[in-house]
């Protein structure tokens, strides 16, 4: 409890330290306005950008976005991972293919898609569940290949059918994998968006702070930085922690 | 005697099969003319393309950019977050302070950062150069603090029940304690910092693979886009195969130890 | 008496995949287990004693020879066989009595009947009050307790152990190993029981099989002629044909340990 105090009031003093230091910065550095704006800009945008209810709307198309790629790749990506992990013969031959396609970002594809289904929603769509596709079927079926041969060898001694050794050793077996992939393939499906906010989009967080810039409306961007990655990290605690901990935290089986 | 080349050769056979798979139902695709050449030019084309682009140098000219500013980033940045990773995550009291703080950077790590990269030092070389930075640094700088924190105690203890000193300590066990940890930083951090490079290139710069395919997709330059694609997948293979892979064998695999993100 | 597993010129060889390099781990292998035998095997350390069983549990292919169960060539696992592993192999996702249960889950046991034997079981290797918890919250030696309770529970006709009570502690090693005894008593199953422990050995094994270095073929059996009644630690504290039996045993043991440094 002690320890705890003590982290927190050092935070409460660093973060002190870094809004002096930064506001005397401000004041005080030979340069333009726009190049450091002072923390009480930041919170003056905020206010602002609420008031207006332009944050609110760029974050909930931020948000719809990301969840829906993290459902797509929950529900089919995950599936498909582990049914090609299943059989030998098919993981054999997925694995290059899916080791390719996960390390090409779907950003790379991105002026293709434009081609493909122009400058809009759709494009920005595709290049996020791709991004988040790829990494978690490429990691399902690594999870499957990877669960020790000594778990299956004491189920095939015990009689098991295959149908059987696929339910009770192969699928929780490949569970740490699965939430890894899925965190990796979020992860970058996140920064996929932003990016592809920045070029295509009309709205969301990318767009907010690719748009700032254009204007010089430095504060903002700053804003909008703060709110990505304080959405991941909220992210991160409500939906991807939630999962490893129902699961492979239980059992012991978390590598971090 | 299976002869060992025999072996690799199947293995390089088994690999390619699917791609070439992919690629014959690719050249039936454009044959039917179902799409336009622009959508989906055939094979041949971007083959032809590619060829092109090698000859006349340009394809070379922006692969030297894009690597270049991968392995200038990694030299700053690396060396750097590891040595302050284990420097932090050798006092007790610091470790836990900076962890949250720099997970809270690594969630904003990449693509982020060019809006404020580009208000600062314009489009550029720099402007990349700093965005890399600050995704690898603190990708490599966090994994390092955790990797240093969670080296059982037992270890420590062991050494110094033969009389090690605090030096023994560090380097014979925190450090290649920490070593899948760091190793697996330094993977997560050349993935992350290669998506954003490309995203970064598309915005900030006039050279490198990402303005070649932002810059080609302006002019429908569809083959183009493919040569480029083709070009970061193939480079990633190569960089896994020839670093990230040997410096895993050489280190974590070897002792037992497995890293086995990707 | 008929021979449950009949073994012929058995040979194992393992083939490195990336480099090729073989190393012969049996060669020539000649061993009858009759029906109802206690059989422990003894021999020293990696002279291939789990491949020897590992074989017999039919997950791994051999590379020469015979061996047949009930005159029928062993061809892949089956239930008939059941193996305590020396790494212990139970789920880290299943709760203790999850993974004891296990084995009566694949044979369709229903509910009611299984939960009463897993309960058996649980009391039997000294697990109450455990039974909800995860395998990574149990130390080595429970854990090797909830793999020979496994096994127990699916009641297979011959059992393969390989060094099953190597990591519990020496007191309950003694309980368990007068509740196997108990157990190979009243159910005159098949036991074929790998251990590095001599004592042990001679204590468990109607016969003690005594495998020669590294390519493992049989080098002696010594009978051991104690009544199983007879087998408590208790009442062999000070006992003529035990004490000759482990002479006997250890001598073998300590010429082959001799050749290998
Ligand atoms: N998967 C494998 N690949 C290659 N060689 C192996 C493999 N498993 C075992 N060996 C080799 O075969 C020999 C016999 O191994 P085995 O595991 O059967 O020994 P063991 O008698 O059970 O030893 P221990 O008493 O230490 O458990 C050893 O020399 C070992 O190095
Ligand atoms: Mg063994």
């Amino acid at each position: 409890m002690e320890r705890h105090w003590e982290i927190v009031s050092t935070w409460v003093l660093i973060l002190a330290a870094t809004i002096a230091a930064w506001s005397l910065g401000a004041a005080t550095l030979p340069v333009p306005d726009y190049f450091l704006p002072p923390p009480s800009a930041v919170l003056s945008a905020f206010v602002e950008l609420i008031a207006k209810g332009m944050l609110p709307i760029f974050v909930a198309e931020s948000l719809r976005r990301i969840v829906l790629a993290a459902l797509l790749g929950l529900f089919v990506g995950v599936p498909i991972g582990l049914l090609l992990g299943v059989s030998r013969v098919t993981a054999d031959f997925a694995y290059p293919v899916l080791n390719f396609f996960q390390s090409v970002s779907g950003i790379a594809w991105l002026p293709l898609m434009l081609i493909w289904f122009g400058f809009g929603e759709r494009t920005i769509l595709v290049a996020v569940n791709y991004t988040v596709l790829f990494p978690v079927i490429f990691n399902a079926l690594l999870g499957i290949r990877s669960v020790p041969q000594i778990y299956v060898n004491a189920l095939r001694t015990l009689g098991a059918s295959r149908w059987r050794i696929v339910r009770d050793v192969l699928l929780p077996g490949a569970l740490p994998n699965i939430a890894m992939g899925v965190r990796l393939g979020l992860a970058y499906g996140w920064r996929a968006l932003i990016a592809a906010e920045m070029l295509v989009g009309a709205n969301g967080l990318g767009f907010m702070i690719f748009n700032a810039q254009t204007f010089h409306l430095t504060a903002r961007i700053m804003l909008g930085m703060g709110i990505i990655g304080a959405l991941w990290v909220v992210l991160d605690y409500f939906l991807l922690r939630p999962l490893e901990e129902a699961t492979i935290a239980r059992w012991g089986m978390v590598q971090r | 005697m299976m002869h060992g080349w025999r072996g690799d050769l199947l293995a390089v056979g088994r690999g390619a099969a699917p791609f070439a798979l992919i690629l014959i139902a690719w050249a039936l695709v454009t044959r039917a003319n179902v799409l336009p050449a622009m959508f989906l030019p055939p094979p041949a084309d971007v083959a032809r393309t590619g060829w092109d682009m090698l000859k006349d140098g340009s394809l070379w000219t922006n692969i030297g950019a894009s690597v270049g500013r991968v392995l200038v980033s990694l030299v700053i940045s690396v060396p750097l977050a590891v040595g302050l990773g284990i420097f932090v995550g050798l006092r007790r009291r610091l470790s836990p302070v900076f962890e949250p703080i720099a997970g809270f950077f690594n969630s904003l790590s990449g693509i982020a950062w060019l809006p404020l990269a580009v208000t600062w030092f314009g489009l550029g070389w720099v402007s990349v150069i700093f965005i890399m930075f600050n995704t690898i640094f603190f990708l490599v700088f966090y994994n390092t603090l955790v990797g240093v924190r969670s080296v059982p105690r037992i270890f420590e203890h062991a050494v110094r029940t033969l009389g090690g000193s605090r030096r023994h300590i560090i380097f014979q066990v925190l450090i290649p304690g920490a070593m899948p940890n760091i190793v697996t930083g330094i993977r997560m951090s050349i993935g992350f910092g290669w998506r954003a490079l490309i995203a970064a290139e598309m915005i900030a710069t006039s050279t490198g693979l990402g303005f070649l395919i932002y810059n080609a997709s302006n002019f429908h330059q569809t083959d183009t886009i493919l040569v480029g694609i083709v070009t970061i997948g193939i480079l990633w293979l190569l960089t896994d195969r020839l670093v990230l892979q040997p410096i895993e064998r050489w280190t974590v695999e070897r002792w037992g130890l497995v890293s086995s993100s990707r | 008496m008929t021979a449950k597993i009949t073994i012929r010129g058995l040979g194992h060889e393992y083939v490195n995949p990336f480099t090729r390099e073989r190393v012969v781990a049996l060669d020539g292998v000649d061993l009858e287990v009759a029906e109802g035998e206690f059989l422990t095997v003894v021999g020293p350390s990696g002279c291939g004693k789990t491949t020897l069983l590992n074989v017999l549990a039919g997950l791994l292919p051999k590379t020469r020879g015979t061996v047949l169960l009930d005159g029928r060539e062993v061809r892949g696992p089956g239930p008939d066989r059941g193996v305590v592993f020396q790494e212990f192999a139970i789920m880290p996702w299943r709760t203790v009595e999850k993974n004891i249960a296990h084995g009566l889950e694949i044979q369709s046991v229903p509910k009611e009947e299984r939960s009463a034997i897993v309960r058996r079981f649980v009391e039997l290797v000294g697990l109450r009050g455990f039974e909800r918890k995860y395998p990574h919250e149990l130390s080595g030696g429970m854990k090797q307790r909830v793999a020979v309770a496994r096994t127990l529970a699916a009641n297979p006709e011959v059992m393969l152990m390989d060094e099953p009570f190597a990591s519990v502690d020496s007191q309950t090693r003694i309980t368990l190993q007068e509740e196997l005894n108990a157990i190979a008593q009243a159910t005159r199953k098949t036991i074929l029981f790998v251990t590095h422990n001599v004592e042990e050995a001679v204590f468990l094994g109607d016969r003690c099989c005594v495998l020669s270095g590294r390519p493992g073929r049989v080098k002696a059996l010594v009978p051991v002629g104690i009544p199983r009644a007879r087998r408590r630690w208790n009442l062999l504290m000070s006992d003529g044909t035990f004490d000759a039996a482990k002479e006997k045993v250890f001598g073998l043991v300590r010429e082959e340990v001799g050749k290998e440094v």
